[in-house]
């Protein structure tokens, strides 16, 4: 099973790179929807031995919100839109890579350091789900769409809901599901915001809006 | 003494003949695909007998270094595929390092050929040599960061023993690093035997030629060294990918000759869909494509080292 | 009686939903706010038991910020009474996202368990973020996109940081507060700490500490004033309560030094960002919303220092909400009786609507710490607590930093306030229900100021006792 696990967490790895490398709002979705999907297998695999009915509602709601509902509210929030591709990003593609090979590199050098008590079943989860959270960051920082913002923000959740699978134990249940909810809502609410700006504005543009005093974001 | 010079022209002989029969595989899957019957699959043996028979035709502003590309390229990829192990058949030649020197005659012959293309004179050729400078920069990185990797893996510098025995028990144990691996390399190799989406083999077009370009004026017997390099050059790169994603060794010489043979024409297959299924990509993606290979290949230094 | 507290404005916002008039959403937002103020009320006389086996707890700091939330929401649903006479959009969202705020609010002050506090946290995040763009122009969609992909970074931050948490205390396997303070030597202090700073970045996002400060301008200079009421003096002091439960674990484990020494450099950079910024500032809300962020420097500046420090910190945090009413909701009726796109060349408030007027220097004197109001005593204490520890810098560059928010505040205040009369857009009426609120608000601070009640100095000198500096 560990090297289910080991593929599981470098797809999700290397969807978060290839996210960072494409420009097409629709594409990064596709992606998203893998990542998604690949995520949702792994609590499977970490209790493939002793299989419960919380691995099963977990990865079965994993899917449900993740993999398929919101990929479908972010595309609903673009069904408007005539523009589907990055216009100015902040970075270039090819320094885009490179930066996010950097970071994938940077987060094992961090791992390195932080020793997870208890038994592993495989010491790639902690770096994979670092790797991501940093490639999420990067995603969300050198993009000026709102919409790849909001998947960057997704993708840091996944990274985040990665980690969170080597810790089952301490976090009942009932809270798990509490913080999938919340994401689904948080994304939820954040397509409707983004339709209401798409309404307000022709199309989602540039939100780097210098404010009334001169400060970016 | 003899046994190595018997073993060297075995090996030679192994490569000449069977590697123009992977390029019309490869054809052969392209025509299937667009409907065609296309051209069989032994056509580039016909094609390079003719060629064999023409003769040369050389433009008066052409100098030595234009004549001596086509001999060195083919020169070079037959030293260097005697350093590549076939399946059942081992290297001839290894020796620590010898992974160095294959990558440096692969340079070598890509130096050649952008000084021989440089010598016509002409602008056309002048476009494809300098895009296949700027391509093969980054395809040597990808490249040599696998070629790292792989080393860590079996802890030796020869290729022989870096795609040898090492590699079922590291699927096992270091699988996803090995995907990673896999999935570079196979970018890298259609990048350097010029396959779609890198670079279009058939077309003719000045703004979508790589490699063709570079080749156009040669003829007649040059040209069909140049095309037996290449063969030469696709069936050796298959040659280092087919036992890393195959790694199977039952020990039945029948059966590991059989099952490296299918590996190759699968992996000619595979090139041959993938080609009739994407575009060629932009020129500048192919940098974007290139970058990620590298990237991937980083990444599964980066896992290696991890796990070591 | 817990879940009560936390069901009944749920409850109250699912009836909302339904397509009924108007004012009749706004007198349940007023019924249900007063049957909260009431329960909480109660709960002042006795702390309610434990339920749902450990989750909800009231102790003396949740009780504080209990009381907090529930006389915002009571000020806030009184004012709507007002405000809504002369509004024309449909304000059924509006009243839904309130309730569910208010139990959300709830809930923070109750929760025990970190992980159900995050959970509390993160659903007041996203049930603001559609206050604040009522209006739904540019200005406002894009100060609420800005809110919510921040905060929701924060909190994703945060959440990382109860990860961290949970696995320093793997020997436990739990994220009961209870459990974790009793078992405070078993946590593992690397993890600890690490937990630590990616929980003061998260929940200082939310709070809007330097350098994550920069949703907090255009996010009160965007919405209306009933909403910057609700977050400036209820949503930041939730992320409080969340830092205070975290302060609360290091300072049993031992980790005080650490904890103190960024509470403190936190504490001075969000004194210091917002009186660099607040000189070149024109717009009123907007100059509210940095004095909003050079309060939450001063509340994390208390938490640093000590006992005495923790004490002006939790007096602090009842007289900010109250001067933030006062201040706000002064701000959102000038807004509305003028015109919204008017933006900064109002003048002479004081000619034409002289309570309003009133109520502007109340707001300037209270939001900057002046004497009587209750504001300058809790910032007194605090600084008086830097003393005692001997920052004698740190109470230099507070006094400086304090002296510019109030420059550049007066400047905004007095230039509204005096001047020309510029001509309003609504009729020359001052509303009761407005006008009471703000001025209940600003008494209270006064009564705070001259004189603190037994029963508050009692409950916070608990409070004090339960963080355990």
């Amino acid at each position: 099973m560990t090297t289910w696990i080991d593929a599981s967490c470098i797809l999700i790895v290397f969807s978060s790179l290839a996210i960072l490398a494409t420009y097409r709002i629709v594409g990064i979705i596709r992606i998203f929807t893998l990542q998604a999907f690949v995520l949702s297998l792994v609590p499977l695999f970490l209790h493939a031995d002793a299989l419960s009915g919380r691995d099963i509602m977990l990865s079965l709601g994993t899917v449900i919100l993740k993999a398929a509902l919101v990929p479908y509210i972010l595309l609903w929030a673009i069904r408007h839109i005539s523009m589907r591709s990055e216009v100015k990003p902040v970075i270039g593609l090819g320094a885009s890579i490179i930066c996010g090979a950097l970071l994938i590199a940077g987060a094992f050098w961090i791992s390195l350091s932080l020793t997870l008590p208890g038994k592993l079943i495989s010491d790639l989860v902690l770096p994979c789900s670092l790797a991501t959270i940093l490639l999420g960051f990067m995603i969300m920082v050198t993009r000026t769409r709102a919409v790849t913002q909001v998947l960057g923000y997704l993708v840091i959740e996944n990274g985040i809901f990665l980690f969170a699978l080597s810790l089952f134990e301490a976090m009942p249940f009932l809270i798990e599901m509490g913080i999938l909810l919340d994401i689904f809502v948080a994304v939820f609410i954040m397509a409707i915001v983004l339709n209401h700006i798409n309404e307000e504005f022709e199309r989602t543009s540039d939100t780097l809006i210098r404010s009334k005093t001169g400060e970016r974001l | 003494m003899l046994t190595m010079i018997f073993s060297i022209f075995l090996h030679w002989l192994i490569v000449l003949l069977l590697s123009p029969f992977f390029v019309g595989v490869i054809a052969k899957v392209k025509a299937f695909f667009a409907g065609k019957t296309g051209p069989s699959a032994f056509q580039p043996y016909f094609d390079l007998v003719k060629l064999l028979h023409k003769k040369c035709i050389y433009s008066p502003s052409t100098t030595w270094v234009f004549r001596l590309a086509p001999v060195v390229s083919l020169g070079a990829t037959l030293v260097l595929s005697l350093m590549v192990p076939l399946g059942l058949f081992k290297a001839p030649v290894q020796f620590p390092g010898d992974i160095l020197l294959v990558v440096y005659l692969l340079a070598l012959v890509r130096f050649f050929m952008i000084s021989a293309s440089l010598d016509t004179g002409s602008s056309f050729e002048g476009i494809g040599a300098s895009r296949e400078a700027f391509f093969s920069c980054l395809s040597e990185l990808a490249l040599f960061m696998n070629f790292i990797t792989l080393v860590l893996l079996a802890h030796s510098i020869s290729l022989s023993q870096m795609i040898g025995a090492d590699i079922p028990m590291s699927w096992r144990l270091l699988g996803p690093a090995l995907l990673l691996v896999v999935a570079s390399l196979f970018i890298v190799f259609l990048a350097e035997n010029c396959r779609i989406p890198v670079d279009d083999p058939d077309t003719h077009l000045e703004l979508t030629m790589i490699h063709e370009v570079m080749i156009l004026d040669h003829s007649g017997v040059d040209l069909a060294y140049i095309l037996y390099a290449s063969a030469i050059k696709l069936f050796v790169f298959a040659g280092i990918l087919v036992p890393i994603i195959i790694p199977v060794q039952t020990g039945h010489p029948t059966k590991d000759i059989l099952i490296f043979l299918t590996g190759m024409t699968g992996l000619a297959i595979l090139v041959g869909v993938i080609e009739s299924s994407m575009a060629r990509l932009r020129l500048n993606r192919i940098r974007h494509l290139l970058l990620i290979a590298f990237a991937l290949a980083f990444f599964g230094l980066v896992v290696t080292l991890w796990r070591a | 009686m817990l879940f009560l507290v936390v069901a009944i404005p749920f409850v109250g916002a699912l009836a909302a939903l339904f397509p009924v008039r108007k004012m009749f959403r706004l007198w349940l937002l007023c019924a249900v706010s007063f049957l909260h103020v009431l329960i909480v009320a109660s709960f002042w006389t006795h702390l309610p038991p434990s339920e749902f086996s450990g989750y909800l707890v009231l102790d003396s700091i949740g009780l504080l910020l209990l009381s907090v939330t529930s006389f915002l929401f009571l000020s806030v649903s009184i004012f709507m009474v007002g405000y809504f006479k002369h509004e024309q959009r449909r304000n059924r969202i509006f009243v839904t996202c309130l309730l569910f705020l208010l139990s959300m609010m709830t809930l923070v002050s109750v929760s025990y368990h970190m992980g159900l506090l995050w959970v509390a946290v993160e659903t007041t995040t996203l049930l603001s973020a559609p206050l604040i763009s009522f209006h739904r122009n540019r200005e406002s969609l894009e100060a609420t996109w800005k809110y919510l992909l921040v905060c929701s970074v924060g909190i994703a931050l945060a959440l990382m940081g109860t990860f961290f948490l949970a696995i320093a205390a793997h020997d436990l396997n739990t994220l009961f507060l209870p459990m974790i303070l009793s078992g405070a030597s078993s946590l593992s202090v690397n993890w600890l700490k690490l937990s630590i700073i990616f929980l003061l970045v998260g929940y200082g996002c939310k709070m809007g500490l330097a350098p994550m400060h920069s949703w907090k301008p255009e996010a009160y200079g965007q919405s209306t004033g009933m909403v910057a009421v609700l977050m400036a003096g209820g949503l930041t002091q939730c992320s409080f309560l969340a830092l205070i439960r975290v302060s609360q674990i290091c300072f049993k484990t031992g980790l005080s030094d650490f904890l103190t020494s960024i509470f403190l450099f936190m504490g001075v950079l969000s004194l210091v960002v917002p009186a660099v910024f607040i000189l070149s500032e024109k717009n009123i809300k907007r100059s509210f919303a940095y004095s909003s962020i050079e309060h939450m420097g001063i509340l994390i500046l208390g938490l640093g220092l000590g006992p005495v420090g923790i004490f002006g910190a939790l007096f602090h945090m009842i007289n900010n909400a109250l001067a933030k009413v006062v201040m706000f909701l002064t701000a959102g009726s000038v807004a509305q009786k003028y015109g919204l796109s008017r933006g900064n060349d109002v003048q002479g408030v004081i000619h034409v609507y002289p309570v309003t007027g009133v109520f502007l220097i109340i707001a300037l004197l209270s939001g900057t710490g002046m004497f009587p109001f209750a504001t300058f005593h809790s910032e007194l204490m605090i600084l008086n607590a830097a003393v005692i520890s001997k920052h004698y810098a740190l109470v230099g560059i507070a006094v400086i930093c304090l002296g510019l928010m109030f420059i550049g505040i007066a400047k905004n205040v007095l230039g509204l306030v005096y001047g020309d009369p510029t001509k309003p857009v609504l009729a020359k009426k001052e509303d009761f229900f407005m006008n009471v609120v703000i001025a209940a608000a600003a008494v209270a601070l006064v009564v705070f100021g001259l004189w603190m009640p037994t029963p508050l100095s009692k409950v916070i000198h608990e409070a004090v006792v339960l963080i355990g500096a």
